[in-house]
């Protein structure tokens, strides 16, 4: 029936295949039959509801005010805040110098921190009572901050977790990228005495452009998603003003034991960031093409 | 030196202050990036007694890592960690590297659907399949068990990896492969005797990076097991919870499970740097 090639490219993809399929593709088609039905613990016979937990999420105020300004304020001071802080590095570190190779271990460390585990150092630094942040600012004669109880500050701590556990990879990144562009347009710069601002927004962004577009493409799907650090650092809290679309769908679908509308809610997190990820990816067509 | 002069602010400045400006802001920069794992290690060296005031005082002790070492629970935790991810990055290496040779070496419909579905189930946030996965993993008897948590956990990776795997394979030459194909090698000798072999840095890039995200994973476990099946991430979140107010051995827990991604790390850095680049 197919030809020898095919047969081939076949088996190549057929594990994978199989696999994504069994795991992702059946979850989500029954995910999308449970958004359907009154799918709770209590009602067995899991009524057929229709659109009633579309509608029921969509219209929660908690949702519509709270989870999706948080998941997009989020996303956006995150990735532009790991971006601004990875470039300035790749930036400093994009020249030879001693001791190259230890800041780049230093770097790494990050990067091999479990987000769970980087939560946990944050709960701890910024503890109202016994936290180093708080002993610092008591040493300078400020007052102590209740840093979690708070909705912005304890926001601000899960984006600040988040910038630290992602800059270095932002760097490393862009700094393989500084490292890969030709040397003579800016040995040209360097001799018609070009400023270094101008250097910077008139050759190295514009070419390191297709690198970044990249990254934050990558980093933005990612940061949708996020889930363990907000879980460990607040667990939505202060009340539920701190929470992210994922922990939303969890809390529903776990805590609220609420199956069905925890897979509607699921379902609508994923078609926005379907949305999100198409678009972003025709933006890295363009870059990259132009 | 023929180096290229980006950085701008420190262009005015005579030499010597420009050197020893760029040396104080690296040393910041390192101990802004170290510091919150240093100060986890500093306090789980620290007795239960001194842990609220871990700035001041100057015993320390390994006692917080003995007492977390006799929960077994935790010794369980660790172990399934371990296994569960070895086991993820042997399978799926197995499954992605030949997605990602497919994805590099053909052209045409069936490719590019490939490549589009892998795009596609790329941006599925985890949560909205991880969600349901669990009426499945229920229904098909392997809710909290080693296979319920182990097959989740090679799924997830095929979309990202196979998509890197593709990236290298692009930057290794087929000719090669097509020289193998005229001297009568078949189409499955030339990927496992050519291709494969010149691949090998990249699988171990990959190898590295999978076992650090398989490791570091919480989601999937809080979700797909209960009791039965312990894993470290899980483990530590529900001590954050219970045992609230005893940090040095939430901080000795912590620790302990920071050594092996950094043993990892520090043996593998080359790959994980090469991997990361894509």
């Amino acid at each position: 029936m197919f030809g020898e090639q095919q047969r081939f490219m076949l088996f190549l993809i057929a594990p994978a295949a199989l696999l994504l399929g069994l795991f992702q593709v059946v979850p989500i088609v029954i995910g999308a039959n449970a958004s359907f039905r009154d799918w709770a613990l209590y009602n067995p016979k899991k009524t057929w509801v229709g659109l009633d937990h579309y509608k029921a999420v969509i219209t929660d105020p908690a949702f519509l005010e709270v989870v999706l300004p948080n998941t997009f304020i989020f996303m956006i001071l995150s990735v532009a805040g790991a971006l601004a802080l990875g470039l300035g590095l790749a930036l400093l570190l994009n020249r030879p110098f001693r001791g190259q190779k230890i800041v780049q271990t230093v770097l790494m460390v990050p990067l091999m921190v479990a987000p769970v585990i980087a939560a946990i150092m944050m709960r701890w630094m910024f503890n109202d009572q016994f936290g180093i942040v708080n002993a610092v600012l008591e040493g300078l004669g400020l007052e102590g901050q209740p840093w979690l109880v708070e909705r912005w500050s304890a926001f601000g701590i899960i984006v600040l977790t988040d910038v630290w556990l992602w800059t270095p990879w932002f760097t490393l990144l862009l700094l393989a990228g500084l490292q890969s562009l030709p040397k003579e347009p800016f040995e040209a710069a360097a001799i018609d005495g070009t400023s270094a601002w101008r250097v910077f927004s008139h050759l190295t962004l514009p070419m390191l452009q297709p690198v970044i577009v990249v990254c934050v493409v990558i980093r933005a799907i990612d940061a949708f998603r996020t889930f363990d650090i907000v879980w460990t650092l607040t667990g939505g809290g202060p009340g539920r003003s701190t929470e992210l679309f994922s922990l939303y769908a969890y809390v529903l679908a776990f805590l609220n034991l609420d199956l069905g509308r925890g897979s509607a809610a699921a379902i609508v997190g994923g078609l926005i960031i379907l949305v999100v990820g198409i678009g972003l990816y025709r933006l890295v067509d363009r870059v990259t093409k132009t | 030196m023929a180096m290229v002069r980006t950085p701008l602010m420190f262009g005015r400045l005579p030499l010597g202050g420009r050197r020893l400006l760029f040396a104080l802001a690296l040393t910041g920069i390192c101990l802004a990036f170290a510091f919150p794992v240093l100060w986890l290690i500093l306090t789980s060296l620290r007795p239960e007694s001194g842990v609220y005031y871990v700035h001041r005082g100057t015993e320390f002790t390994l006692a917080s890592f003995a007492e977390v070492l006799q929960d077994d629970r935790l010794l369980q935790a660790f172990f399934n960690s371990a296994l569960i991810s070895t086991l993820a990055t042997i399978f799926s290496l197995l499954v992605t590297v030949s997605s990602g040779y497919m994805l590099s070496r053909f052209r045409g419909p069936a490719a590019q659907t490939w490549f589009g579905t892998i795009y596609v189930f790329r941006c599925v946030p985890y949560i909205s399949w991880v969600l349901p996965l669990y009426f499945v993993a229920q229904s098909w008897g392997i809710y909290d068990t080693y296979i319920g948590l182990l097959l989740p956990h090679i799924a997830v990776h095929i979309c990202f990896f196979s998509w890197l795997m593709k990236g290298f394979f692009d930057g290794i030459d087929p000719s090669m492969e097509h020289a193998a194909l005229i001297d009568g090698c078949t189409r499955w000798g030339a990927f496992i005797r050519v291709a494969l072999p010149s691949a090998i840095p990249a699988i171990s890039a990959l190898a590295v990076l999978c076992w650090l995200f398989t490791w570091n994973e919480f989601l999937f476990a809080l979700i797909l097991t209960g009791n039965k099946v312990p894993v470290i991430t899980v483990v530590m979140a529900q001590f954050v919870t219970e045992m609230g107010l005893r940090w040095n051995l939430m901080a000795a827990t912590a620790v302990m499970a920071l050594v092996p991604a950094f043993l990892l790390a520090l043996f593998g850095q080359k790959y994980v740097i090469r991997g990361l680049r894509i």
